[in-house]
């Protein structure tokens, strides 16, 4: 499948900035099943392009600097993605979840694909009790981690309202767990605790899912947003595996992944420091479409 | 002579003899003072003998003194979350280690430090040690300070550690062993120094007898080896601060002072070009080497925490570069965990293919099957603690659990959260810290002591700095000592057998070369002296206006309508300033005096603005002598204790009057004391605008087209200039003569003309931007209303026109400001530096 990405993000500022620098994590990856067919990001007021580096997670950032004065910045990116993924294992191949937790325990790595960084409490991922005994109901001794996995991301989709008025940015994922509801980006934080608590590896990916439109309808321009879910790690021989709590599925073909990290912190999409003061606002919008080859 | 030594003699030796017998250390931990059998140690009784040889008397004197030493020099900390920071609670007795015990001390934390680096190196670099599994993976990607993106990264100058500590402490055996690592941005080296100075001078003799090494030359070489591996020759060396609020604050502004480090936050430094630069009043300039406080997760917002603001953005970009050298490299500190530390002997045999020359206290980590076992098997013979953090991860606020003191319910729960969750824990040998003299209430006491020694990398290997600091605890029993409320510090001797040579940080075996200007003033001081010394001269303007308003209140023309009339407008314009509530206005002007003088809650009044300027003066506290920073204290201690009870009408008069005069105090000691090129002229352009703005204002209300004699006596009054106008004119005031000694006298020095003089010549000895030789923003504003002020005709000007001055001059703030003052993100105006130096 090849997807046509449009993502646009704009910020207006109530009064000037005279400068900013900014950090971008925008470009899709190009691993994992994903191939990237071309992608750029176009600024306005436009940039001067300080570095274009993979980080640690093997995410691209482009950081950059506008030193120019504006009450507008634009950033756009215009990607064209191949996704061909590999089916799921079954899950009941899997190995044991407490055979997949010692083995990341005792992982010889450091590399970023190492289970290790994924199993410790991270900015936006503290683990709690509650979590952890939710978790718990769903792995009972010696079963294979991704059945495990599996009926936690179905839980989490039942349990839980998608509620884009619950939660915002900064609304603590206890807080979240208590109402049972938020969105995408909650549900993948509290997912990550709940396994953590355990001892399990999990990961946070940023990205796009595709939308049909209803029957009969046009697709609405710009409609789409972005999306977030969770990499659960079953083993050396399995890796990680992506599921998405919020709509109770495994990731397929119809996941873009933008970037992968321990939690959001990791995959913020823009990060920038500016030199002005007063108020701003932001307003994205995403179109995702089959490319029309 | 010799009978009257000896009877002292025998009375100290009672004394000591007394302190001794009184002296009751547990037998669970060893003991400085008395060995094993209870016997005092040599080095002990010598220093003892030698301290009740002072006398009673004698000794409290000598303690007092120091004691006034720390509040003169002002060594504070703060307790975390405290507004207030408290004075530094320095212990009287040292540490007394004798050389051949440090020698071994010296020895093991030499070969630690090179040990921890080397494992840095492999984190960040190869990970061969994780690859061969001497150090589990899990066991480095816990610690907070596993900072990624440094992963990869060569560090600029070869080193990841520089500056390192090791917490000791004696074991059961009475062997140094160390009981934490700290690699972060280690602190107490500054109060270590501080000690040493209070301590050295309260008690010279003993000092001097007991052949006690210098400080000194660790401190000239960690700094010498520094600036070696910047990239430049004579580089720039800044110490980074997280700012007055941070727990050690003081430490770091006195070391940097103490070594001749430009002592910066995150917003003095901007990256650009891939490098660092400190915005200075004469644009940026390149930093070359950053002693770090702030922890690695607040280095750089772009790299690791969004929300930090005590960072720069870029800095890693920097270092990635090759760009900074930077002292300890962000990451080192994933060392300091317990995890890591109770895998050293492994890695030392297997890095080094030595053993450690000094032991660790016994730790075991439960990430790995096989040790978890062993722990759990034995758990009452533990204590168990955090793996990475400082609290007992599912045990509330815990810092710790003794195995041998849980309840049935507790045992459980720890030990199935040790099964899901291993890595999260270690145990430890649950010993109590061994125990050290301390004087309290008259009374040697032992206390439990944790003592931190320093090494810094040099190009020839590891030097330690000879003694250390020492945290005494004020719980008896303790295992653990922070510098909370209670504890207690205190100076470390290290007892040489041979006479200890003088040294200082002057270097004496070359000449030092000839200093004049300490590097560019950085705009963030410059910004705050400039706002110090507005605010000083506007608590003093606040302070006449209450006097001549407080003068009148007294006299009989109070009732008649002319006198009224002046007495109306100083209380109005004490409303319109915020000095006093607007709830006053129709009140009692006595009421609106006493306001304006010392209501907190009036944000123009003398106290509020007094406490403004203090805040400006706390931010470049290590620019200010200590004269400076205690007079400004004392008037705010005066108007602040003056608030808080009932005061008469004289008291509040007398008030006013003793703070004028020490506000005139403090401007004498600021023209005569502070050098001219540290930033005294930000200062004096601060007051100057003040003046100015503030004279205008007075003129308006007084001299204005309403003017009588009274309001004119008035202005006369509040700009001092009584004298003056006398000298010159036989007959009362009159309107023109008194509108030119306010505004255009160049002779005045309160009136504006003489203001705008003054910073005519500031500004133009200031350093431009431009090579063109074209005058920047600020200067041609002052050039041109200097120009009018002195070509101007005391007979045109009316209230209008004054204003119009009076706005020129704060669009002239503003301009200075925007010039001298910007430190945003990127630098604001001149976002092109005109030479990168």
């Amino acid at each position: 499948m090849i997807y046509d990405i449009a993502h646009r993000t704009t910020y207006k500022y109530d009064a000037p900035v005279a400068s900013a620098r900014c950090a971008m994590r925008l470009l899709p990856r190009n691993d994992r099943g994903q191939t990237v067919l071309s992608s750029k990001i176009e600024l306005s007021p436009s940039a001067e392009v300080i570095s274009d580096r993979i980080d640690f997670h093997g995410n691209r950032v482009c950081e950059a600097r506008i030193l120019e004065p504006h009450t507008r910045l634009r950033i756009a990116l215009a990607a064209r993605v191949a996704v061909e993924r590999m089916p799921p294992p079954a899950p009941a191949l899997t190995p044991a979840w407490e055979i997949v937790r010692n083995a990341a325990y005792a992982s010889d790595s450091l590399a970023a694909s190492s289970p290790a960084h994924y199993i410790y409490a991270s900015r936006h991922a503290p683990l709690f009790d509650a979590a952890t005994d939710y978790a718990r109901e769903s792995f009972a001794p010696g079963r294979p981690i991704l059945e495990g996995a599996m009926e936690l991301t179905n839980r989490i989709h039942a349990d839980f309202a998608y509620d884009p008025d619950a939660t915002h940015i900064a609304t603590p994922i206890v807080q979240v767990f208590e109402s049972r509801r938020g969105v995408c980006q909650d549900f993948a934080h509290i997912m990550i605790a709940a396994l953590r608590g355990l001892g399990l590896a999990a990961s946070y990916v940023s990205g796009y899912l595709r939308t049909y439109a209803a029957p009969g309808q046009a697709r609405l321009e710009g409609a789409d947003s972005t999306h977030a879910w969770v990499s659960v790690w079953c083993g050396p021989e399995f890796g990680f595996f992506d599921l998405d709590p919020t709509n109770a599925m495994a990731v397929g073909n119809d996941h873009i992944a933008i970037a992968i990290g321990r939690d959001y912190a990791d995959v913020s999409p823009i990060d920038g420091v500016i030199l002005g003061a007063g108020n701003q606002d932001l307003d994205v919008s995403v179109d995702v479409t089959e490319a029309a080859i | 002579m010799f009978a009257e030594r000896d009877i002292e003699s025998d009375e100290a030796a009672q004394r000591v003899a007394a302190w001794i017998a009184d002296y009751a250390p547990s037998h669970d931990a060893p003991d400085e003072l008395l060995d094993g059998d209870g016997r005092p140690r040599e080095r002990w009784r010598q220093f003892l003998h030698s301290l009740a040889a002072l006398g009673d008397a004698g000794l409290e004197q000598r303690f007092a003194a120091a004691a006034r030493r720390i509040d003169d020099m002002g060594i504070s900390y703060r307790v975390h979350g405290e507004a207030k920071e408290r004075s530094w609670p320095l212990g009287r007795l040292p540490l007394l280690i004798p050389e051949a015990e440090w020698r071994d001390i010296a020895a093991g934390v030499a070969q630690r430090a090179e040990l921890l680096d080397q494992i840095l190196h492999d984190i960040y670099g190869d990970a061969r040690l994780i690859a061969e599994g001497v150090l589990p993976a899990a066991a480095v990607a816990g610690s907070q300070n596993f900072i990624r993106p440094m992963c990869g990264v060569a560090p600029p100058g070869g080193r990841w550690l520089r500056f390192y500590a090791a917490d000791l402490g004696r074991g059961p055996d009475g062997n140094w062993r160390v009981l934490g690592d700290r690699a972060q941005a280690p602190s107490g080296a500054g109060y270590a120094l501080e000690n040493r100075l209070v301590l050295s001078r309260a008690l010279p003799s003993l000092y001097r007898d007991m052949n006690v090494e210098r400080l000194a030359p660790f401190f000239r070489d960690f700094r010498a080896s520094i600036s070696r591996v910047a990239q430049r020759v004579d580089p720039r060396i800044c110490l980074l601060t997280p700012g007055p609020w941070s727990e050690t604050y003081s430490e770091q502004a006195h070391l940097a002072r103490y070594l001749g480090l430009a002592l910066v936050e995150g917003e003095d430094l901007v990256a650009s070009d891939g490098k660092l630069h400190v915005r200075t009043i004469a644009g940026l300039k390149r930093a070359d080497v950053i002693w770090r406080r702030v922890d690695a997760d607040w280095c750089d917002p772009l790299e690791q925490n969004a929300s930090s603001r005590l960072g720069v953005a870029g800095m890693f970009d920097a270092i990635r570069k090759g760009a900074v050298v930077v002292a300890n490299m962000p990451g080192a500190g994933v060392i300091e965990s317990r995890a890591l530390m109770s895998l050293t002997p492994e890695l030392s045999q297997r890095v080094l293919g030595e053993s450690l020359k000094l032991s660790t206290i016994e730790t075991i980590w439960c990430g790995r099957e096989k040790e978890r076992r062993q722990v759990i098997d034995a758990l009452s013979e533990f204590a168990v603690v955090s793996a990475f953090a400082d609290r007992l991860p599912g045990f509330g606020e815990r810092r710790e659990a003794l195995g041998g003191a849980l309840t049935d319910a507790e045992r459980a729960r720890l030990i199935d959260a040790m099964h899901q969750r291993g890595v999260d824990y270690v145990a430890q040998e649950p010993t109590r810290l061994s125990t050290t003299p301390a004087w309290i209430e008259g009374r040697l006491s032992p206390r439990p002591f944790v003592l931190r020694v320093f090494a810094a990398a040099t190009p020839e290997g590891w030097t330690v700095m000879p003694g250390g600091f020492c945290r005494i605890s004020n719980q008896p029993g303790a295992r653990a000592v922070s510098m909370d409320a209670g504890a207690q510090s205190s100076d470390v001797w290290v007892l040489s057998n041979s006479p200890i040579k003088w040294s200082t940080l002057l270097p004496s075996d070359e000449d030092p070369p000839i200093v004049r200007a300490l590097g560019n003033l950085p705009s963030r001081a410059a910004d705050n002296l400039f706002w110090m010394g507005r605010y000083l001269e506007r608590a003093e303007a606040t302070l006449r206006v209450v006097r001549t308003l407080a003068a009148r209140l007294g006299q009989p023309q109070h009732i008649d309508p002319q006198g009224r009339q002046s007495i109306e407008r100083l209380a109005r314009l004490l409303i319109a300033w915020g000095a006093a509530p607007e709830e006053l206005a129709d009140i009692d002007p006595t009421q609106i005096a006493l306001a304006a003088t010392v209501d907190a809650d009036a944000y123009g009044s003398a106290l509020s603005v007094l406490r403004s300027a203090k805040r400006a003066a706390s931010i470049v506290r290590e620019r200010l002598s200590y004269d400076v920073w205690q007079l400004v204290g004392r008037i705010e201690t005066r108007l602040t204790r003056a608030g808080a009870g009932a005061i008469t009408e004289p008291e509040t008069l007398e008030i006013i009057e003793r703070s004028l005069h020490t506000l005139a105090a403090l401007s004498g000691l600021i023209d005569e004391n502070f050098n001219r090129v540290a930033g005294w002229s930000f200062i004096d352009l601060g007051r100057r605008i003040e003046r100015a703005i503030g004279t205008c204002r007075f003129a308006r209300q007084f001299a204005g087209d309403e003017a009588t004699v009274e309001t004119l006596d008035a202005l006369l009054d509040l700009l001092d200039s009584q004298i003056t106008y006398r000298s010159r004119y036989i007959a009362g005031a009159a309107l023109a003569p008194v509108l030119d000694i306010a505004m255009l006298d160049p002779f005045n020095p309160r009136s504006v003309a003489f203001q705008a003089m003054r910073i005519d010549e500031h500004l133009a000895a200031l350093p431009s931007l431009r090579h063109d030789g074209v005058m920047e923003p600020p200067r041609r504003v002052s050039v041109k209303l200097r120009a009018e002020l002195e070509s101007e005709d005391a007979r045109r000007l009316d209230a209008s026109i004054i204003l119009a001055i009076e706005q020129r001059l704060m669009s002239l703030a503003d301009k200075i400001a925007e010039r001298y003052f910007a430190h945003g993100a990127d630098g604001a105006a001149n976002s092109q530096p005109s030479r990168i130096a």
